[in-house]
């Protein structure tokens, strides 16, 4: 016996309706026409795209090995730091002011007319990006570390604020309500009854703010912000290729370490010390970054 | 039945639950965070009477009001400029990333040295930051939009693969092995088995990074990497703050009306 050829199996597949078939062919064409649109007003021609691996290629090479003289590695490494510190301080900074806007931008926790215009602050101010408020602050404040720390700092309270309010927003709010009951004013179920709740969430999203920021400040430097970016900029300006590999290195080996170390004390956070997956899996899951917003 | 004796509800000392002692490392780490951010804080050259002068700072006039004609006349077309390059990059880095997230996911990684050589790549990559990336396309194949565009490519790409690869991780591995039992090659089973399932999210996450690559795109031209962000690093080296605030102003309204029809579409697709 042969296998029935594709012939004499008359293969039925469901058809799509109509609409969602002209919504599809509609999406496709916007974006071969965006797509199309880009490429030719972009100056790309078919000779650069043919060269430029190979360029890039010869750059890369070039940064290894890495400059490992000693007191050059010490202050790439010491800027490095500065961008950490840069970060830290910042997530804290935004930390403070981001948690008591939450409460008062949550929907089970705060009024309605308070609502509105807190989430609104939060959208408005993640709109602009870390760099562009380091623009905006650095001829008030100076070049130097602190700009970028109060930029990433003010651009931070928009995620965090956002990402606490939808912690706030999905308790049990029992607890709350039993406070109440208790004879508890409005702030003090929000202390005793919202708060133990959501705590080991929010500090998870600051942790996870702060992963970001690293990445955030170090690029800092390329406007003069303070940290890592003014010495890969001033690196690669002067061609010298093995120093500007020193620092893609530190930054690199740093960013690194404070990932995994951070990720490690969220996983702790969230789930506890015990290996039981609780409820809050879901959360840990979104944090990872799977939630679009809490990435940026 | 006595009523005079035992005590009533009423009569009870009230005795609160005792708290649990905390354990012995909870201070420990306490002190080690706030140490290390008053450590920190002097390092950036944190101060609180900065930050109260702040507002009060008497060059902020100078921002004010923004110089409308000439940020019309001069930075629409590098505005422009911008769009495509997040367009382009989002495409093709998105397309890119389609074959490798399947290579990431345990699902349906086709063996070891794909799965765990892919993740590692992926992850060097995506500890580099984005300007990072545009900086070194820019120093070897020279100033302008292509290189911006190779960077936010690069940066896509290593976005996407991260969300895209845990998603196709969570997804249903029946369908696939009922597409593998019935004789499908490796290709044709995750295309028929695990694809349908995630694709919704693999458009969401594209839009998403449609999102990020919008906001990325802004700042490429500090670097020379192409956009709108050049004429922002012109006007800045020659304090022309009302262009600058004019600039700003401009990108944000557009920024935020973009990002906001990105959310409306991506929460209708999932």
């Amino acid at each position: 016996m042969t296998a029935p050829t594709e012939a004499e199996v008359a293969v039925v597949r469901p058809r799509m309706a109509r609409s969602k078939l002209v919504f599809r062919y509609g999406v496709t064409a916007v974006i071969i026409i965006g797509a199309v649109w880009s490429f030719t007003s972009l100056d790309i021609s078919v000779e650069r795209l043919r060269t430029a691996p190979g360029d890039i290629w010869k750059i890369l090479r070039l940064t290894v090995p890495p400059d490992m003289e000693g007191d050059f590695v010490s202050r790439v490494f010491g800027k490095v730091l500065e961008s950490v510190y840069i970060a830290w301080v910042g997530t804290m900074i935004a930390a403070l002011i981001s948690l008591p806007l939450a409460f008062m931008g949550a929907e089970n926790t705060a009024p309605r007319w308070m609502q509105l215009p807190i989430r609104q602050l939060f959208n408005v101010i993640r709109s602009f990006p870390e760099l562009i408020l380091a623009v905006l602050l650095l001829p008030i404040t100076g070049l130097g570390a602190w700009t970028g720390t109060l930029a990433i700092g003010l651009h931070s309270v928009g995620t965090l604020g956002k990402l606490s309010t939808e912690a706030i927003e999905s308790i049990d709010f029992g607890p709350a309500e039993a406070a109440q009951a208790a004879g508890g004013n409005r702030l003090e179920a929000i202390r005793w009854g919202v708060l133990p709740q959501v705590l080991p969430t929010i500090v998870a999203y600051w942790l996870f703010r702060f992963e970001i920021n690293v990445r955030a400040s170090a690029v800092m430097g390329v406007i003069g912000a303070g940290g890592v970016g003014s010495e890969l900029i001033n690196q690669l300006n002067f061609r010298q290729f093995d120093k500007a590999g020193t620092v893609l290195l530190f930054t690199i080996l740093v960013v690194l370490f404070i990932d995994t170390s951070s990720a490690a004390v969220r996983r702790r956070i969230i789930l506890g010390g015990g290996t039981s997956e609780s409820a809050n899996t879901e959360v840990f899951r979104d944090l990872s970054g799977l939630t679009g917003p809490g990435l940026t | 039945m006595t009523t005079t004796e035992g005590p009533r509800p009423g009569d009870r000392e009230i005795v609160p639950p005792r708290k649990p002692p905390r354990p012995w490392w909870y201070w420990a780490v306490a002190a080690a965070v706030i140490a290390f951010t008053v450590y920190s804080g002097r390092r950036v050259g944190f101060s609180l009477t900065s930050l109260k002068d702040l507002p009060s700072n008497p060059l902020w006039e100078k921002f004010w009001p923004p110089e409308w004609d000439w940020v019309f006349a001069n930075a629409i077309d590098p505005l422009i400029e911008t769009f495509q390059i997040a367009i382009l990059a989002t495409l093709v880095g998105c397309l890119l990333a389609l074959p490798v997230s399947f290579a990431m996911s345990r699902l349906t990684s086709h063996n070891t040295y794909t799965y765990f050589g892919s993740k590692a790549i992926m992850n060097l990559i995506r500890t580099i930051p984005d300007l990072f990336w545009a900086k070194l396309f820019v120093t070897a194949i020279g100033i302008g939009a292509f290189a911006g565009t190779l960077g936010l490519i690069i940066f896509s790409l290593s976005v996407m693969v991260k969300l895209f690869s845990e998603t196709i991780d969570a997804a249903d591995p029946g369908p696939l092995e009922a597409a593998e039992a019935a004789g499908g090659t490796h290709i044709a089973s995750v295309k028929v088995g695990v694809l349908p399932e995630v694709l919704p999210n693999y458009v969401a996450y594209a839009l998403y990074v449609f999102e990020l690559n919008i906001r990325a795109s802004v700042v490429l031209g500090l670097v020379g990497a192409g956009g709108v962000g050049r004429v922002l690093e012109a006007q800045r080296q020659f304090f022309q703050f009302d262009r600058i605030m004019g600039i700003v102003i401009l990108l944000f309204v557009v920024v935020f009306t973009l990002e906001q029809i990105s959310v409306a579409i991506r929460r209708r697709l999932v």
